[in-house]
């Protein structure tokens, strides 16, 4: 297959994977009890026959697939529809909800990576620490985010007052990086020793590569590939990661929207909502399957 | 012609006893820590308490206490639930109940300047009951004849019925400028005549109101401004305690870890939670129609125990709190339930034939102790329990099924006791919440009670209302729980509503004050 034919294959399948979300998460909303109007009347003393004109003027009364067609189409449009709660353009939500979530999630990334090569490498020449690197994978496995989160607004704020419990992204951003750093550790410190033994750094060594060069140079690159088929699931743990904290530390984020949009029934934000973060999966899961490719030439 | 103040100060004499022993009773435990000072103007109120879905007052359909600092009403409702002239000077009554005329007050300013005056009243009364579909309290507008503006300063309605909570319902029809973008159809900056100007507001995030330098009560607001955080945020107690909120609703389960902080104090809304057990009244199944059965189950809970999983709670078996006006003692001390009797249980299914263990018994609910408490008690009486529990929506909506035995719930505060037993009816709101109840008797006597004008005979037949939800084992009634609010030690003056309001004629975030 060409080259062109290839990656037009790749893009059907991931705008397939899209639609396929799309179309589940609107019938999933559906199949949970409950809509906006219900939300609405349980916060209030509205009447049946109020619920009933609530939900005409929402367009709840209209089946499912009349409602999927609708939001569809001016999907398509580029207007993914107004908010049953807010009436605000749900577009503008989103938009106003993005920079907060690639901001922490980038933040997080950037420390995650950081920690995680750092320590495989220090690990890698003082064999002493490889304890810390096995703890801090532990960590990352069994400490839910949402305890460690907890945790860190009683010591930082409640405690030593350093910080503001709500509404900054420092402690966030730090619990995020951990989880990340304790996942990418341990295989890359693996791998590194694997590879510090390996014949063509033996060879590079005898030539009189020095260390600093054959670290960077060499092992790094050679061990990363090792590192590459966990992305999807840093990515995955990354978006999980971010949304909780967002709700915690009350960061006006896409999570901290979801949520409050599950809880509200509020269906186009919700739809919105898991639309962007899928695309934002699907498009790392392509950069990585390119990385891969540059820096795999097995896997060409 | 009678005045609503005198009317309510009255009906509520027991109610503002016991808040005042309770206060008297707090007092030296406060000492240190809230000592009385002259009060400091500036500053800004960090509060976490309540929501705020639209900025529109007229359109929210029953939860948007944040609001109500930049628009008010012509009524107002006191801590201790009587209600009070606001935008309004003084109140009169026709004595068939009828007519209602208001004299407003003088020299009230909207937030541009222009005074308000009657005309600006009737049309925010036609915008609610004429143009603002599905909205809170369009019903009850519909039982209006007339409303009329005979002079600048007094606007009069005229009813078709008596309808008793009329002047409390109106506390919660907010006077805006018609002259208000969006008036016709959405509004998205208000302008009001509260202590607080409407500022800024993102939705979800947060709302600031800058303090109106001109408001009508001389002197205040005493703030700056006021700042509601309405995130969605898993724990307001930590950012409490870490001094990031002055004043914010706390979980029932931190209100010891407040206690114990010497610069936080706890405090309650005005009004209760009536908690209780309903059965499915609209389509019984198997034996649960059989009263004796209803009776077996009733004398299997320990109210005391169901409470106390409730927290913060007093025991009771009416719908009104314990103290309160609507509160009878001398029912209250008839209750035959008021202690669990597992004998008289089993004696009771054993006539109706019943055998627990061969008996399934579905319990729908939220997800909570007091609802996992419930499905434990029917399980020590060895009947074949399903029990569903799902989040709030999915909870109320499975409710319509009607195809369950018992729910466990506890409903909120309410302006005014017909919000209470308006739900009881056969046409209220959210009756699957207390089991459908269609019952005609049971509505003639709500309606004889809200359209009866005298207080006492209004009273006694609520309480005839209630009596016979009791002899009908519709609802059994476990007891009352308060809402618990976090307050720092530096807020002043600040005491809770009766329900979330957080502004009132004599009381909230307009007198609140920050001691430095």
């Amino acid at each position: 297959m060409s080259r062109a034919g290839r990656i037009g294959g790749v893009a059907l399948r991931q705008v397939l994977l899209l639609l396929g979300i799309t179309v589940a998460v609107f019938v999933l909303l559906r199949v949970v009890p409950g809509d906006a109007v219900d939300v609405m009347a349980s916060e209030g003393d509205i009447t049946v026959a109020q619920e009933d004109l609530l939900r005409r003027m929402l367009g709840l009364d209209i089946g499912w697939p009349g409602q999927l067609l609708a939001w569809g189409s001016d999907a398509l449009m580029g207007d993914l529809g107004t908010s049953l709660r807010y009436g605000q353009p749900v577009s503008d939500m989103v938009w106003a909800a993005l920079p907060v979530t690639l901001g922490l999630a980038a933040a997080g990334l950037a420390i995650g990576l950081a920690l995680g090569v750092a320590l495989a490498l220090l690990a890698m020449l003082r064999p002493g620490l490889a304890a810390l690197v096995d703890a801090l994978n532990v960590w990352s496995i069994v400490m839910p985010t949402f305890c460690v989160g907890l945790a860190g607004i009683l010591v930082f704020s409640v405690w030593l007052g350093w910080l503001p419990s709500l509404g900054h992204g420092l402690v966030p951003a730090a619990i995020i990086g951990l989880d990340i750093g304790g996942q990418i550790a341990k295989p890359l410190m693996e791998d590194l020793r694997e590879t510090a033994e390996a014949r063509f750094v033996t060879a590079l060594r005898s030539r009189g590569v020095r260390r600093g060069a054959l670290v960077w140079r060499h092992l790094l690159p050679n061990s990363l590939t090792a590192v590459l088929p966990l992305a999807g699931l840093i990515v995955a743990g990354l978006v999980g990661g971010t949304l909780t904290m967002e709700v915690l530390f009350g960061l006006p984020g896409l999570g901290a929207l979801l949520l409050d949009a599950i809880l509200g029934r509020d269906y186009p934000v919700v739809q919105a909502a898991i639309l962007v973060l899928s695309a934002a999966v699907i498009a790392a899961n392509l950069a990585t399957e390119a990385m891969q490719r540059a820096l795999d030439p097995r896997v060409r | 012609m009678r005045r609503i103040a005198r009317r309510s100060l009255a009906a509520h004499r027991l109610t503002r006893l016991a808040c005042l022993i309770a206060g008297l009773a707090t007092l030296p435990a406060l000492a240190p820590a809230f000592a009385q000072q002259e009060p400091q103007r500036g500053g800004t109120l960090r509060i976490a308490q309540g929501s705020l879905r639209t900025a529109d007052p007229h359109r929210h359909t029953g939860d948007s206490p944040v609001q109500q600092v930049y628009a008010e009403a012509l009524t107002s409702i006191s801590h201790d639930g009587s209600v009070k002239p606001m935008l309004a000077e003084r109140v009169e009554v026709s004595p068939d109940g009828l007519a209602y005329t208001f004299h407003l007050r003088r020299g009230v300013r909207f937030h541009n300047g222009r005074e308000m005056t009657s005309a600006d009243v009737v049309a925010n009364v036609e915008r609610v009951r004429d143009r603002v579909q599905g909205g809170w309290l369009t019903t009850a507008m519909r039982g209006l004849r007339a409303v009329e503006a005979p002079d600048p300063h007094t606007v009069r309605f005229v009813l078709a019925e008596p309808f008793a909570p009329f002047t409390n319902l109106l506390s919660e029809l907010w006077i805006l400028a018609p002259e208000t973008e969006g008036w016709a159809t959405t509004i998205n900056r208000p302008i009001g005549t509260g202590p607080f100007r409407f500022a800024e507001y993102r939705p979800n995030i947060r709302f600031v109101g800058e303090a109106n330098r001109d408001y009508w009560q001389a002197g205040l607001p005493r703030l700056d401004a006021v700042e509601f955080d309405i995130r969605q945020v898993a724990d307001r107690s930590l950012a409490l305690r870490a001094g990031d909120i002055h004043v914010a609703r706390i979980p029932d389960d931190a209100v010891e870890t407040v206690r114990r902080d010497p610069n936080l104090r706890v405090t309650f809304y005005g009004d209760t939670e009536w908690c209780a057990v309903s059965f499915n009244n609209r389509s019984p199944r198997g034996p649960f129609a059989d009263l004796r059965v209803r009776r077996a189950i009733a004398h299997a809970f320990d109210k005391e125990a169901f409470m106390q999983t409730v927290g913060n709670y007093v025991v009771g078996n009416q719908m009104a709190a314990p103290g309160s006006y609507h509160w009878d003692e001398a029912m209250e001390r008839a209750d035959p339930y008021r202690q669990p009797d597992l004998a008289r249980t089993r004696a009771l299914l054993a006539e109706a034939g019943v055998v627990p263990a061969r008996t399934p018994l579905r319990i729908v609910s939220w997800q909570n102790d007091y609802s996992l408490f419930t499905a434990q008690t029917m399980r020590g009486l060895g009947f074949n329990v399903e029990h569903i529990a799902l989040d709030d929506i999915g909870m109320q909506t499975r409710l319509t099924r009607y195809d369950w035995d018992l729910t466990p719930v506890c409903s909120g505060p309410r302006a005014d006791i017909y919000l209470r037993f308006v739900r009881l009816m056969s046409e209220g709101p959210r009756p699957q919440m207390w089991g459908g109840i269609q019952d005609a008797r049971l509505d003639q006597l709500i309606s004889q009670a809200v359209t009866t004008v005298d207080d006492a005979a209004r009273r006694r037949r609520y309480l005839e209302a209630w009596q016979h939800v009791m002899d009908s084992h519709q609802v059994l009634v476990l007891g009352h729980r308060r809402s618990p609010i976090g307050v720092r030690a530096e807020v002043r003056d600040f005491q809770p509503g009766f329900t979330v309001s957080p502004h009132r004629v004599d009381g909230g975030v307009a007198y609140t004050w920050l001691a430095r």
